[in-house]
């Protein structure tokens, strides 16, 4: 991964409290304005952060979420990687369905995050935790 | 001299060996054998004395049709298409039929879309030389008629191997050409229409992909907070094919509008958009719709008022 | 350590202004007191102006909802105003759609409205 402008290259942040999950997307707004990304685009990203984050809380108790600056042709990006050692999902397939709920919130939002991101990716075992590697392309 | 035609691409085995075959194919399909291939070589020499002549006559042709002249304005682009024509004449009698070749062919017929040459000029050009070729042949063969006629067979299948090439590539040129400018159309920004204090109207033109549609909520939102907006119009005569990925994403701008305080009214619904509608679960109830803009917009100022 | 977003009476009405980004706590804080301002004040209308938010997120818009449920419960009738474009759209690319909340534009609009029903 190629660095850009002066932001270092991947930034991390544990997630453990919910105030991690405010922590954790005002991190994520900060890099996409200073790459240059649109308003409607930083509030995506952000909010695709703090979902993604609050899986972790809700879901795992504790886990991680970095944050890269990523370059290719078309110019920066910004790559999101999220992931956790808690129980896992056992049925990713129904989990990308609209309207999945495990319980007592509205689902793991995972859907909505991919249609937020540009790219998206995810990998669970039941009891090996949760990986999301999500991306969104600066295009101002 | 062996049948087996000479590849100019690498790579693998396989894609070489199809590649090779495509050729032979091609060849076959003219009926072009290498014999025929040696025989039109027997014009090199001449053709290269009449290659000039020719198209001298044949420039003389052209300009005196004004549908044809108007591609050929000045002096210097008239010397240098010459030029590029005797090479092709040469490369007709003589070069070796191989990737290089067509790929050489397909590029003409590239330059002719892009230079508007039409394929009925095109054609038209072909036709003369031929018919000049043909005259020059008889003459200095008039003792061989047979070798002649052998002879100018020849060079027709080539010439028309060489224009079903060079129209292919113009199809499919004019095609990327047709593709390219509709994309344009499609990313022309949307406009946001003050129509009256707190009215937007935001007609919806040609085709809504997730991406355009993402554009048009943006910019709707953005008209909703700049205008103060309280009712938006959104017009969809103009949107082709409304499928339920299309209605899904006009309820979802809808929904964002909502957000923000302001009512939707969806106008230009045909009776094919009101089922996709329904479909997708959505009744005439959550929905404030219209026929028409002007019904539209008569619904949308009663929700002003409101 | 949790900030408390500042919440003004108006008459019978309530004007609860959130200034950033809430974390789940603050929401949840927000929520309690303003449910129970309308029982004790005899609140007959609440506007929470979301104008200074980045992000809403399915906690956020989840507990929002609740809260107007709560407010209709006592009562009380609540406007959420000041959604930003930007929120708006990635709220409904979550497909959350808030639909049981009325929203209006800003607070003038929302005191408008308000009016109108009376509240």
């Amino acid at each position: 991964m190629k660095m850009a402008g002066g932001v270092p290259d991947i930034q991390l942040r544990r997630i453990t409290t919910d105030s991690d999950i405010v922590a954790a997307r005002k991190l994520g707004r900060n890099i996409a304005e200073s790459l240059g990304f649109s308003r409607p685009d930083q509030a995506l990203v952000a909010t695709a952060i703090s979902e993604l984050a609050r899986n972790i809380v809700n879901y795992a108790g504790k886990g991680e979420i970095q944050i890269a600056v990523i370059q290719d042709t078309k110019g920066a990006g910004i790559l999101v990687r999220a992931s956790d050692q808690g129980p896992g999902i056992k049925d990713l397939s129904k989990a990308m369905q609209d309207g999945f709920s495990t319980g007592n919130s509205l689902g793991l939002g995972l859907p909505g995050t991919k249609r937020i991101m540009d790219e998206f990716d995810i990998s669970s075992q039941p009891g090996e935790g949760v990986l999301v590697v999500a991306a969104m392309w600066c295009k101002p | 001299m062996s049948d087996v035609v000479s590849s100019s691409i690498t790579g693998n085995l396989a894609d070489t060996t199809t590649h090779a075959n495509a050729l032979a194919d091609a060849l076959a399909w003219f009926d072009i054998t290498a014999s025929d291939q040696e025989e039109r070589r027997r014009l090199s020499g001449i053709a290269e004395q009449m290659a000039g002549e020719i198209i001298e006559a044949f420039y003389d042709h052209i300009l005196s049709f004004d549908q044809a002249s108007k591609h050929f304005q000045d002096e210097e682009h008239i010397n240098r298409v010459k030029r590029a024509q005797v090479r092709y004449f040469e490369e007709l009698v003589s070069a070796d039929i191989d990737d290089a070749y067509i790929e050489n062919r397909r590029l003409i017929g590239r330059i002719h879309e892009q230079a508007g040459v039409t394929p009925t000029l095109y054609i038209g050009a072909y036709a003369f030389y031929m018919h000049r070729l043909g005259h020059v042949i008889l003459d200095k063969l008039a003792e061989k008629p047979e070798e002649a006629f052998r002879l100018m067979l020849a060079l027709l299948k080539i010439s028309h191997f060489d224009m079903s090439l060079a129209l292919e590539t113009y199809v499919e040129t004019r095609e990327e050409t047709i593709q390219n400018r509709e994309r344009e159309l499609s990313e022309l920004p949307t406009p946001v229409l003050k129509l009256r204090e707190g009215l937007l109207l935001i007609p919806v033109v040609g085709t809504l992909d997730s991406h355009r549609a993402r554009s048009l909520t943006v910019e709707l939102l953005e008209g909703i907070r700049e205008h103060r907006a309280q009712v938006v119009v959104l017009d969809i005569t103009g949107v082709a094919g409304v499928d339920s990925a299309v209605a899904n994403h006009l309820i979802q701008s809808m929904s964002a509008a909502r957000l923000m305080g302001a009512a939707s009214v969806l106008t230009g619904i045909s009776a094919e958009v009101a089922q996709a509608l329904v479909k997708i679960g959505v009744s005439g109830q959550q929905l404030n719709t219209a026929g028409d803009l002007q019904q539209g917009i008569k619904i949308a100022e009663k929700l002003i008022g409101t | 350590m949790a900030v408390r977003v500042p919440i003004l009476q108006q008459n019978r009405r309530l004007i609860a202004s959130i200034q950033e980004d809430l974390s789940d706590q603050e929401i949840l804080d927000l929520q309690s007191r303003l449910l129970d301002m309308v029982v004790t004040k005899g609140v007959t209308g609440v506007i929470i102006d979301v104008s200074a938010v980045d992000v809403l997120d399915s906690f956020s818009s989840r507990t929002l909802s609740e809260i107007a449920g709560g407010v209709y419960l006592r009562g009380a009738k609540l406007v959420l105003v000041g959604i930003q474009p930007e929120v708006a759209m990635a709220l409904v690319l979550l497909g959350l759609t808030l639909k049981d909340v009325e929203t209006a534009l800003d607070l003038d609009r929302g005191m408008a409205l308000l009016d109108r029903s009376g509240a």
